[in-house]
């Protein structure tokens, strides 16, 4: 067939040449499109890397440019988890690195100097461009051309995939989505062609996957539902015969050899739906093998539905033992898994947010598909249903179903344009009396329709601008007249720990800040994002809920030189480190048992800062460090000095005395303020009169001393005393 | 010398129960009715118990049960909230695990009278709710068999949580009763499922000689387009948090079917979102519908302005909707 198709386009040069400019023009534009919307944050701030995790991920690429790609693996991190240590090389998703690190290398060798700052924070768009060409091939392989360009266009901007790929943020999503796009294609190609060589390139995309997402237990899922689908729909083939069974061989063994995955495909329960799917293809292909030579049907059939039957009851049981776990795993709600954000069911109103019209159309896609059913659709089919059903349960996971959305909606799109935009010229007889009025109707459908895509464009613009475009580093504030006020206080505070501290100093913070901290301070910290040691984490939150005293005991036991917070009072800024003060005391008790929530609420139940609080919270570390001096200082004529912006009220401890910090810097709007912990004196003060003390005191302190089970060194010598006295 | 010591042991008793007379005597009435009282009230709780393994309280039972002091009984009290226009998701969740616990102490072996279970509604009860100058629900706690309930007899909910068996160690910790938690293994999902499986059966038996159907793609398609509205219109959501179905102002009396903010939604709203998601998807299809189909020109002319109508009414009408959520979100189509 194919060199006959060959022929006829050799034939008709001139359109299917324009045909393919067009696309590539169409594709090329895309890819343009898609690279400028990202670029908001640049344009507005700078080139700079965004959040949190993408600092770690700039970070450790940094380690790789320098060090070299066998030192990045065996990267013991002593900075982070001060004492403890981080293994990186073994506890991450190399691909993102590893991607970054090769650009800037291939620059390098071209002699295109570039910073490996500006390649990370330009690689997501970059990718986007990818995603979508890889889109416009998998929608091509599964229905036409004209859909394929569609997809390409509305992944290139649409939301829920911007979200997680502006320039900056600097994550393994960005370069992820590309893979799993890819990935799907060659599969889909493999199926198709049954030929070896896709099957093969199908598995060097997914061990791409695998190396740099958490997400390619979804691919390892998805397959073998594809196959065992189209087992049950008994349209087993050769081709997905060779297909899976290249795909799941070369697959595990490529997948098995990411540091970080190790044995996990063969272990645990999300894999072994793949294992099943394996061994029960074999089992059928040996089975068709049989009825070529034996003649009892019946009995075959028979032991066909029993095999299958089997197999389903098998599948279906490790998917409900996979996903009941997950869920009672979320029950128990860990605070630490409940604070984020990210982990929470998806309203229709994110659905809507993140892709518009696309929402609405992509059933009409569906429908198709479903209707003109073949293997490939099958595959969109199921895919549109898992990704459509993770995505309700998780807001995060609306990352994989925008694609399969794109997809589809371009179908759905093309397939309504193909008729409406067409010309007549196609038409055998079209009755004389209508034509005007149809033409009309045509037009009427091809405008709405234009006009509808348009808003989804405006609509990812508006989005893309207002809601994914902040660096979070850099803050920014509207005056007025629409002037623009930058508040730098981050990396203010940041390049101040980098240059006026010891270059091994320790600065314990709230997780949130560990990685920036270390990106941008580099100095070591106690606790970061990668949240892997709850007790670690806890002995921080307990550290910061404590009173000073005790705090500084922990300080002192982890070697804690700075102490770093995040405080909002002065601007507005509502995600500092008082309001996120619950969850450091919910996760505390999770080792010690000594800080229990209620004591830090009013006998109401309030979480109040002004003189109704409780006493515990207004003596707390974290409270006296962030109004340390605070009440000295009015920001308006309104209000009274010591008054709280975010939390609107003036504050119940004004006169805070530090005795074991001392206040090391404070950033312009106060967004961060450093302490610094004071080493313990060379010889302990005594606080009272050495002589002259009456005996009934001594009584008083020999017995505190002897009663007390912590015995501090102030009592030990004042025993001393009284007994020097009694001799 | 053995049957004088008998002798002597046996006197004792007698002796100490006359000197305990005697020395009792002058409020001897009171304590004999304090004792029938105290039966009594056993008795009655006994009575209750027995009945339901948790004792629904009202205001007066309580004071009369749990507060007033003669008592030889421990009592486990469960403060909460449990009507719907309440929306305490928290409550249901922590009165089906105390269901649990209470159970496990109903029919065990060590069941006796010296410990119940209660719960005191915020709707029947809102004045022990103030009387105890309390407000927040879910609280347990307990009410020992002799003085007042201590700091530590308030279950820390917000640290252990309200798992039967954390709350079984703390009563344990409290009364010295140990609880084993038993729970009933849930059949409702096996059930469900072999049902399911039956019906599928019976219907292929059924339709044994014609299994075209199985075949039909409509059937599927339809199928498929319900999962995806289903959670498109976020009924997941609903599933896990479970808001009321619609709010009703309790000063003016009106219906709200629509959230004020973007990070909720009503069950009324989602089943609006879902109907006008269907009638966009139906609007496409019919757009397809009559450029393929081969019907007359007129039929194909209303299916095509049906389709297109369905699909710019109802996706402007959702984009309003949408609006009037998403408060500074400045675009609209049609419809403000």
């Amino acid at each position: 067939f194919t060199p006959l198709r060959g022929g006829l386009s050799g034939g008709l040069s001139q359109p299917a040449g324009w045909q393919s400019l067009l696309s590539f023009t169409i594709l090329f534009l895309a890819w343009l499109a898609g690279f400028s919307a990202r670029l908001f944050a640049v344009i507005r701030f700078e080139s700079i890397i965004h959040e949190f995790d993408p600092w770690f991920n700039y970070r450790a690429t940094h380690h790789l440019t320098t060090n070299g790609f066998y030192e990045f693996l065996n990267w013991f991190d002593e900075r982070a988890w001060y004492p403890l240590g981080r293994i990186v090389g073994g506890t991450v998703y190399p691909g993102l690195m590893v991607t970054a690190g090769l650009i800037h290398y291939v620059l390098n060798l071209l002699h295109v100097t570039v910073h490996i700052r500006d390649v990370c924070v330009f690689l997501a768009p970059v990718f986007s461009g990818l995603t979508s060409i890889s889109t416009f091939l998998l929608t091509k392989e599964l229905w036409n051309q004209g859909a394929g360009l569609m997809a390409a266009c509305f992944i290139a901007i649409v939301p829920g995939y911007i979200s997680r790929s502006v320039a900056g943020s600097f994550d393994n999503e960005g370069i992820a989505i590309f893979a799993l796009q890819f990935t799907y294609y060659l599969w889909v190609k493999s199926v198709k062609t049954g030929s070896v060589f896709w099957s093969i390139g199908c598995c060097l995309s997914y061990f791409y996957m695998v190396s740099a997402w958490g997400g390619y237990v979804f691919i390892i899922n998805l397959i073998p539902l594809h196959v065992f689908v189209l087992l049950l729909m008994q349209r087993f083939s050769k081709r997905v015969y060779i297909a899976y069974s290249t795909f799941y061989i070369i697959g595990l063994v490529l997948s098995m050899q990411i540091p970080f995955v190790g044995f996990q495909p063969i272990r645990t329960s999300e894999h072994m739906a793949a294992a099943g799917v394996f061994v029960l293809l074999q089992v059928y292909a040996f089975l068709q093998y049989l009825k070529d030579r034996l003649t009892k049907q019946e009995f075959q059939t028979l032991f066909f539905l029993g095999v299958s039957l089997a197999a389903g009851a098998v599948f279906l049981s490790v998917i409900y033992l996979t996903y009941t776990g997950r869920s009672s795993y979320a029950k128990i709600h860990i605070p630490i898994i409940a604070s984020v954000s990210e982990h929470q069911p998806t309203t229709w109103v994110s659905f809507f947010f993140d892709l518009h019209i696309l929402v609405c159309t992509f059933p009409a896609g569906l429908w198709f598909c479903i209707k003109n059913i073949n293997d490939e659709r099958v595959f969109v089919a199921l895919y549109a249903i898992s990704a459509v059903y993770f995505a309700g349960v998780m807001v995060r996971l609306m990352l994989t179903l925008t694609p399969v959305v794109c997809m589809l909606s371009a179908v759905a799109f093309s397939s309504v344009f193909e008729h409406y935009l067409g010309d007549d010229m196609k038409r055998q007889s079209p009755p004389l009396e209508d034509s005007s009025d149809e033409d009309d109707r045509k037009n009427a459908v091809t405008m709405l329709m234009l006009m509808l895509l348009m808003m989804f464009a405006v609509h990812c613009t508006w989005v893309t601008s207002n809601a994914y475009s902040s660096p979070s580093v850099v803050l920014a504030s509207y005056n007025n007249d629409g002037s623009r006020n930058i508040l730098d206080d981050f990396r203010e505070a940041y390049y101040w720990l980098r240059q006026n501290t010891d270059e091994h100093a320790r600065v314990m913070s709230w997780w949130d800040y560990g990685y920036q901290i270390a990106g941008m301070a580099n100095r070591t910290t106690l606790v970061d994002n990668n949240t892997w040691n709850n007790s670690h984490i806890a002995l921080v939150g307990k550290a910061m809920s404590s009173n000073e005293t005790a705090a500084y005991d922990i300080m002192r036991s982890l070697d804690v030189d700075y102490v770093l917070i995040i405080f909002g009072g002065v601007i507005g800024y509502s995600g500092d480190d008082i309001n996120k003060f619950l969850w450091m005391v919910r996760i505390s008790p999770s080792v010690a048992s000594q800080p229990q929530e209620s004591d830090y609420f009013t006998p109401q139940g309030e979480f109040r800062v002004d003189k109704a609080g409780s006493p515990t919270l207004l003596n707390c570390l974290m409270y006296k460090m962030s109004y340390y001096r605070f009440g000295e200082m009015q920001l308006d004529f309104r209000t009274p000095p010591g008054f709280d912006r975010t939390r609107n009220a003036e504050i119940g401890n004004k006169d805070i005395k530090l005795k074991h910090l001392e206040e090391a810097f404070t950033s312009e709007h106060w967004l961060v303020r450093i302490y610094k912990v004071k080493k313990p004196e060379n010889r302990d003060r005594v606080e009272h009169k050495l002589r002259g003390a009456d005996t009934t005191k001594q009584k008083y302190t020999s017995k505190k001393v002897s009663g007390g089970a912590e015995a501090s060194s102030e009592g030990v010598f004042i025993q001393e005393r009284t007994q020097l006295d009694g001799t | 010398m053995a049957s004088v010591w008998a002798k002597s042991l046996s006197n004792l008793p007698v002796l100490s129960v006359f000197v305990l007379l005697l020395i009792c005597l002058p409020p001897g009435g009171g304590q004999k009715k304090k004792e029938n009282m105290l039966s009594e009230k056993v008795e009655q709780m006994m009575e209750w118990s027995s009945r339901r393994s948790v004792v629904r309280m009202n205001g007066d039972k309580f004071r009369r049960f749990v507060k007033a002091p003669p008592r030889n009984y421990s009592v486990i009290v469960m403060f909460t909230a449990l009507q719907p226009q309440r929306q305490c998701s928290v409550c249901r969740q922590a009165n089906e695990e105390y269901q649990v616990l209470a159970n496990s102490w109903r029919y065990s072996s060590a069941f006796s009278n010296k410990l119940f279970f209660t719960v005191v509604d915020y709707d029947e009860g809102a004045d022990v709710f103030q009387q105890l100058n309390m407000n927040s629900a879910p609280t347990f706690m307990h009410f020992p068999a002799k003085g007042k309930p201590k700091r530590a007899d308030t279950f820390d909910l917000q640290r252990i949580g309200f798992a039967s068996e954390q709350l079984a160690k703390w009563i344990a910790d409290r009364t010295d009763v140990q609880i084993r938690v038993f729970r009933p293994p849930n059949y409702s999902g096996t059930i469900a499922l072999a049902l399911l499986v039956s019906l599928v059966g019976g219907l292929l038996y059924l339709r044994r000689n014609n299994l075209e159907f199985i075949y039909n793609k409509t059937g599927w398609a339809m199928a498929a387009l319900c999962v995806v509205f289903a959670m498109t219109s976020g009924q997941m959501w609903n599933h896990i948090r479970g808001p009321p179905y619609a709010h009703k102002n309790p000063q003016n009396g009106q219906v709200s079917y629509i959230h004020g903010s973007s990070q909720a939604q009503f069950v009324a709203e989602s089943h609006i979102i879902l109907l006008l998601n269907a009638a966009i998807t139906m609007g496409m299809v019919l757009l397809n519908e009559a450029a393929t189909s081969k019907g007359d020109v007129g039929k194909r002319r209303i299916i095509c302005l049906v389709g297109l109508g369905l699909v710019v009414f109802f996706f402007s009408f959702l984009l309003s909707i949408f609006r009037s959520k998403y408060h500074g979100y400045p675009y609209s189509f049609l419809i403000k």
